[in-house]
């Protein structure tokens, strides 16, 4: 953590009464004032153009993909396969494709039902981390107890221990506990994340001032009380980063649940569309094919919804840049 | 505040005579313990004691006739011994030494155009960029799979229509690259916020000195800001290592799709899980797990001090 990031103020954090817009606009004047303007690079028109053209090339390279996916899930099996894969065809079967969803089409689970899963876990998990990390993080950033350097560099080591590598021993865990097809065998360890402590701790020094903590104690101010009404409000920014890392880590987990869940109703939706998947393409149930594409764009759009509305915290990167510099 | 608070803790400490803190700063430092035990007791019980575990139980031998005895490192000298779990590990690192460096490389070219503001929309292309983030990895391979399908991907059509027959993007010499292309699809907006976010903070004035010394632009980048990002460069390279070693979603997928061409060890992880869901070697399993653990230790921890030792030398 370099001197910039403390006296640069975090700029997401807006008085309670300014309104978005006025915010937006704030966070624009910022930035522009923050920006050297072009002319003193000496930087000619023409290049402005190229990198503009540039920035497009990528930009189409990024949403290629998800055009493809989100035009052909208008598309019946057959249109899958024979048409245009960038263009639509008739007949527009997405509204056919949609209630297919909430169908068990080949007896091996409802698209709708691993969808609820993935935002139990999500949530929980997530929900979970984050407590546990604005918790901890606290801790660490405002008491120096007995050891507890010793026991943050213990938890800190744990980024080194690669997340491949502690899924099977969970799983060869959960055999002999029971674990196995428990919804709590994927909940539990979600809560548990060593990067959202260490986020949560520096954001905590930066952002939650000594002073004020000892202000309050000498009002007679219990610990408990003194966290929750005066150490997280200013919190809730780095809060907001950690949720959103830690949901986007449940819910794109793959081989975990992949692993404990032998149930299909327990699936969330990356193990179940990988089965569709599978079976699509080895079982000979190519009907499967066009459930896999819509399945694909109903999974994203929670995601995307989420980081349009919480892009104010992900965009100032603030607590990704601050354990960079 | 501190001028009420520091005299007051002060002349406790001074009447207590204590060796360093008070006792009353003692009392309230102990009090914080609390505040970390919840995570704690969530990171022994789901992290700590299944590694422990997974030790304990490579060391052992189950067989179908007299049970489960202890092996020693029998496990461990069958997984070393093993070609598919090697060629996995070699595969990976390849991958990695090709991947992580030309994905940084975008990234920080575009987090340097999007930080000097010499793009319109920069704001716009932030998002778009960011966008694949939100797209979980399933999700991601199943789309490109689809894309790049050798007989009917638009991809597979568009090398045609330009020439290039018979392209199979899923041939074994072009799987690879193919993976890698994916990945980096997946993760160069998340590496570009984050050294974009690096770059905003390099102080001002530094960049107009040499703005005043009539520096020219691209040595302005690659001599004063690229130097300052340094840590967050590093960062990165040391999480994309620990990420690019551990492979296993895109493959996984794809090999559902193009079963010829990915083997059942094509990385590490993929035996592993091999290994113990459809093979029901346990122990084996554990005793790779715990041996690619220490392979991706090592060299994150070695592209670590390498970087270190650099940066110290100049």
């Amino acid at each position: 953590m370099s001197a910039s990031t403390l006296t640069r103020p975090p700029r997401t954090r807006g008085s309670a009464t300014e309104s978005r817009r006025e915010r937006r606009r704030r966070q624009r004047l910022q930035e522009r004032s923050d920006t050297i303007p072009l002319k003193l690079y000496g930087v000619r028109r023409g290049t402005v153009t190229f990198l503009t053209l540039i920035c497009a090339l990528f930009a189409l390279f990024t949403l290629t993909p998800i055009a493809w996916l989100a035009i052909n899930s208008t598309k019946t099996q057959a249109n899958l396969f024979e048409t245009f894969g960038f263009w639509f065809a008739r007949p527009f079967a997405l509204f056919h494709n949609f209630s297919l969803l909430f169908q068990n089409v080949d007896g091996y689970g409802t698209y709708i039902q691993w969808l609820g899963n993935t935002a139990l876990y999500a949530v929980l998990g997530g929900g979970g981390a984050t407590a546990l990390a604005a918790f901890a993080g606290y801790g660490f950033a405002r008491f120096s107890f007995r050891g507890s350097r010793a026991l943050f560099y213990f938890v800190i080591a744990a980024l080194l221990v690669p997340i491949s590598s502690i899924t099977l021993p969970l799983y060869l865990t959960y055999a002999k506990v029971h674990l196995i097809n428990s919804i709590w065998g994927m909940i539990l360890p979600s809560m548990v994340s060593p990067v959202g402590v260490y986020l949560m701790r520096v954001y905590v020094e930066i952002s939650v001032p000594r002073e004020l903590i000892d202000a309050a104690r000498l009002d007679g101010a219990s610990e408990i009380k003194i966290f929750f009404r005066l150490a997280l409000p200013l919190m809730v920014p780095g809060l907001m980063t950690v949720l959103l890392l830690s949901i986007v880590g449940v819910w794109n987990n793959y081989f975990l649940p992949l692993i404990i869940f032998s149930q299909n109703r327990l699936y969330p939706l990356t193990v179940g569309i990988g089965l569709w998947a599978q079976r699509a393409q080895n079982s000979g149930n190519a009907q499967l094919f066009p459930m896999v594409v819509i399945g694909g764009l109903v999974t994203i759009i929670p995601l995307i919804a989420l980081f349009l509305v919480l892009q104010r915290y992900w965009r100032s990167g603030l607590l990704l840049g601050s354990i960079a510099n | 505040m501190s001028s009420t608070a520091i005299p007051v803790a002060a002349g406790r400490a001074a009447r207590q005579r204590g060796p360093r803190k008070s006792a009353w700063v003692h009392r309230r430092d102990r009090r914080g313990l609390w505040f970390v035990v919840p995570f704690l007791v969530a990171f022994m019980l789901f992290m700590i004691a299944p590694l422990g575990y997974a030790i304990y139980t490579s060391l052992y031998t189950t067989r179908i006739i007299g049970g489960t005895a202890f092996s020693g490192a029998a496990n461990y000298t069958q997984a070393l011994q093993s070609h598919d779990f090697w060629s996995g590990v070699i595969r990976v690192v390849i991958y990695a030494a090709i991947q992580i460096p030309v994905m940084l490389a975008i990234a920080f070219f575009f987090a340097t155009i999007f930080d000097l503001g010499v793009a319109k929309f920069g704001r716009l292309f932030r998002t778009i960029f960011f966008v694949p983030f939100a797209v979980p990895a399933v999700v991601g391979a199943v789309m490109w799979a689809f894309l790049l399908e050798p007989q009917f991907g638009p991809f597979t059509h568009a090398a045609n229509a330009i020439g290039l027959h018979g392209l199979n993007f899923f041939s074994s010499s072009l799987m690879l690259p193919s993976i890698i292309v994916i990945v980096i699809w997946e993760w160069t907006g998340y590496n570009m916020v984050i050294l974009y976010t690096a770059l905003r903070s390099v102080p001002r004035d530094v960049v107009e000195a040499a703005i005043l010394d009539a520096t020219p632009l691209w040595r302005i980048v690659l001599r004063v800001k690229l130097p300052m990002v340094r840590p967050a460069i590093v960062l990165l390279v040391f999480l994309n290592v620990i990420g690019a070693l551990q492979l296993f979603t895109e493959p996984l997928i794809l090999y559902y799709f193009q079963p010829q061409a990915i083997s059942l060890s094509y990385t590490p992880t993929l035996y592993i899980y091999w290994t113990a869901v459809a093979n029901a070697q346990y122990n084996l399993a554990a005793a790779a797990a715990v041996v690619l653990g220490l392979v991706i230790v090592v060299i994150s921890v070695g592209s670590l001090m390498f970087r270190r030792r650099r940066s110290e030398a100049r």
